[in-house]
């Protein structure tokens, strides 16, 4: 491709229309495989592993593994449709570009508020889970404070996030990919360790609870709806699919890697976590649940690598979520599903200030409410939603076969993964809580109403 | 620039047959598009309000210029948002550019590219244009006398075809610079330099527009952006990226930054585009240097 440097590899890949100059300039492709995989893991691993152990091992008992591991399915079972989708449109908006030029405006817009404000709730559930890890600093050195700082000092961190990405930081990538390795230096470590002593290597074997609580495999699968969120960041890499360079190889593969990577660090965590203490002692822990798990191992130094790659962790991870946020916003901005002066862009940071501004404004809202769980459903709500129209959208786009639907990725049978994941996308929402389904469908409809009413003149299907 | 007349002439692409702008990296460089005219890139920050620095153009005037107008925007920023905000506005402040050139008798191609890795975009560009050298564009007064410093026989066939492409038949003088290493003597330095006289005068320089200088000091770059002040530009190799690039930059940006003047630094010989064919990307990935790109690129070579 014409703006790559792989541009005559074997398997070389068209150059990206998009890309190449049409009197206002080319686009410069800056992301490779190492920097895709690092935003989905570094999205993605911040939840799975830092935020939840405690609260799903409470409701699930050991088999919240097995929780984990019906996310990572569910996942998989998108992340593969949604690779031959972003190969066939490598633009950035992700999901919503998908939909809307596959399905129309209509579902598009649903999807793309939706994302906005999904990835509005993922950044406040990260942001609950960065200031929990900080609280712990504090208890840690032994001051003991009156007051739970963990949603006061997320929301400090949600508005210093916020007000860094205004004024342009210009090395987030590298330093992405930096946490992400010093992430799963400290992960694999320990979790090696805690594996070959749960195993009995290290003195005795710890005796197993029950593997399935009592309820069966209901609680499972709604603890499998509670920890969808530890998923929400593969498709991330899709919203930056614009900036990645040869878009056919290294899309699928960041994607998938990503999920199949974070899943497995996803399960060995529960499995080590459980046979540290029994799920209901890990419950009380709460969101530091790991913390504790590492002191039980290790003593202070591994509680205190933890809280340390716990704050990296939720850091990269809301990170993450506030620039998604922002990109959602843009993408539908672009698209005049919303007025087009929240994409305008600010000359001397080059920044997208208003919105990055709609971003960071409700995230700090709703990480001052705190309620951790009911964020992490909403987000994964509208989350799920969009992934079972991304699998409708495969479906669609591979019947209609446009004459620009030239995907260099295909999805191996596209038409079954894309059916059951569309149907294991909208089946994990019915496991939710009540209050977080009521809530993600009151988005919906005031999503589709402001369609209604602003944008039902702007014909997006198949606009490529 | 001033002469705003010519600013709708840019917009045509120049007398040039492969004047359009083309994400075809053959089209450059399979016939030199412009006969015995060096190809040398400048790079200008487009949308930062900088003129062009002065003597620019009449130091390039005997040049092919690819013209690369960039703008680096943040990570947090999609690059075609930036691009459907800032391209027209960019694009018309490029042709005043490519006009000013055009103007002292300079060929110009114009590229202009949004991106978040001003290194990776260069890079890019020096390969698809195959640019001979490199301007690090500093302001000058008009070029009566350049220093060229010549490393070793190593690219000196190609920092002839520059010095003398650009400046054979003009009234510039050049002064060919030599540092001599540990073990080498003053006759195996005069050799080397007599070598370069004789390859510049090959190609129509005036034998009595070339001096020569031979030194051995303590600091190369030090010396060469001392020597540089006497002098209105500097024509450097590329050196290869080392532990010190990561640390101080280019060693051509650390003379540019002390000399202050205009830096031409010669390129290295890219990999023939049909070798490329076989994927050997290796050549690329040791052109990135910043850390970050070289990352990136290593990793791709690791493909199944």
């Amino acid at each position: 491709m014409g703006t790559d440097h792989g541009d005559s590899e074997p398997a070389a890949e068209p150059p990206v229309e998009h890309d190449t100059d049409q009197g206002e300039g080319e686009l410069e492709r800056t992301i490779g495989l190492v920097g895709g995989l690092a935003i989905g893991i570094g999205t993605m691993i911040g939840a799975g592993i830092f935020v939840f152990p405690g609260l799903a091992a409470a409701n699930a008992g050991p088999a919240a593994a097995l929780s984990f591991a019906i996310g990572a399915v569910v996942a998989l079972l998108v992340a593969l449709p949604a690779s031959e989708l972003a190969t066939a449109m490598p633009r950035s908006g992700g999901g919503y570009f998908f939909i809307s030029r596959g399905l129309g405006t209509g579902p598009g817009a649903i999807v793309g508020l939706g994302l906005w404000l999904g990835l509005v709730f993922a950044a406040a559930f990260y942001l609950v889970g960065l200031g929990s890890y900080a609280g712990q600093v504090f208890a840690e050195v032994g001051l003991a404070l009156p007051v739970n700082p963990a949603v006061p000092l997320g929301v400090a961190f949600g508005i210093g996030l916020t007000v860094l990405s205004l004024f342009g930081t210009e090395n987030t990538a590298s330093l992405q990919n930096g946490i992400v390795v010093v992430l799963l230096a400290i992960l694999t470590l320990f979790l090696t360790y805690g594996s070959l002593d749960a195993l009995g290597v290290f003195g005795t074997e710890s005796t197993p609870e029950r593997f399935f609580p009592p309820g069966g495999l209901l609680p499972v699968l709604q603890t499998a709806a509670l920890v969808f969120t530890s998923y929400l960041g593969f498709a991330q890499v899709a919203t930056v699919a614009g900036d990645i360079k040869r878009p056919g190889r290294n899309l699928p593969l960041a994607m998938v890697g990503s999920v199949v990577l974070v899943g497995v660090f996803y399960v060995v965590t529960i499995f080590v976590a459980t046979s540290a203490f029994g799920s209901a002692r890990l419950g009380e822990f709460g969101e530091t649940a790991m913390v504790e798990v590492a002191r039980e191992f290790v003593g202070l130094p591994g509680a205190i690598a933890i809280v340390f790659a716990g704050l990296l962790a939720t850091f990269s991870s809301a990170n993450a979520s506030i620039l998604s946020a922002s990109r959602a916003v843009y993408a539908i901005s672009r698209d005049e599903v919303i007025p087009g002066a929240a994409s305008r862009l600010n000359l001397r940071y080059g920044t997208p200030h208003v919105a990055l501004g709609l971003a960071g404004g409700p995230i700090v809202v709703l990480t001052a409410t705190g309620q951790v769980e009911l964020l992490a459903e909403v987000a994964s709500f509208l989350h799920l939603v969009m992934y079972g129209l991304i699998c409708v959208a495969l479906i669609q786009l591979r019947r209609e076969s446009p004459e620009w639907y030239t995907p260099s990725f295909h999805c191996p049978a596209g038409f079954a993964v894309a059916g059951v994941g569309a149907l294991a996308s909208f089946a994990l929402i019915a496991f939710m809580q009540p209050a977080s389904i009521v809530v993600g469908a009151a988005i919906m409809l005031v999503a589709y109403a402001w369609y209604r009413y602003y944008a039902t003149d702007v014909d997006l299907k198949g606009d490529f | 620039m001033t002469d705003t007349d010519r600013s709708t002439d840019a917009a045509e692409p120049p007398a040039d047959p492969s004047g359009e702008p083309s994400a075809d990296p053959s089209a450059g460089s399979s016939a030199d598009p412009s006969g015995d005219r060096p190809t040398v890139l400048v790079p200008v920050r487009v949308l930062e309000g900088e003129p062009l620095p002065g003597g620019v153009a009449e130091l390039l005037a005997n040049a092919h210029v690819v013209l690369l107008g960039y703008h680096v925007i943040p990570e947090q920023t999609a690059t075609d948002q930036a691009r459907e905000q800032f391209g027209d506005g960019a694009m018309t402040k490029l042709e005043e550019f490519a006009a000013a050139l055009e103007a002292t008798g300079a060929t110009v191609d114009t590229r202009l590219v949004f991106t978040h890795e001003k290194q990776a975009t260069i890079d890019r560009v020096i390969y698809e244009e195959d640019c001979l050298a490199v301007l690090v564009p500093n302001a000058t007064d008009g070029p009566e006398s350049v220093l060229v410093a010549i490393r070793g026989t190593v690219g000196l066939d190609r920092t002839a075809r520059l010095v003398a492409g650009l400046f054979a038949g003009t009234d510039v003088g050049v002064t060919l610079y030599h540092i001599l290493g540990e073990d080498e003597s003053g006759a195996d330095a005069e050799t080397l330099l007599d070598g370069a006289t004789a390859a510049l005068v090959d190609r129509g320089m005036d034998p009595d527009a070339v001096e020569t200088l031979v030194e051995r000091p303590e600091k190369a770059l030090d010396a060469i952006a001392r020597h540089g002040e006497s002098h209105d530009a500097v024509v450097m190799g590329e050196t290869d990226p080392s532990v010190t690039t990561f640390v101080f930059g280019m060693p051509s940006e650390q003379v540019a930054e002390r000399f202050l003047g205009p830096v031409l630094v010669v390129q290295r010989e890219r990999p023939a585009a049909a070798e490329d064919g076989d994927g050997s990307e290796g050549g690329d990935g040791s052109e990135g240097s910043d850390g970050s790109e070289r990352t990136d690129e290593a990793a791709d070579d690791r493909r199944p």
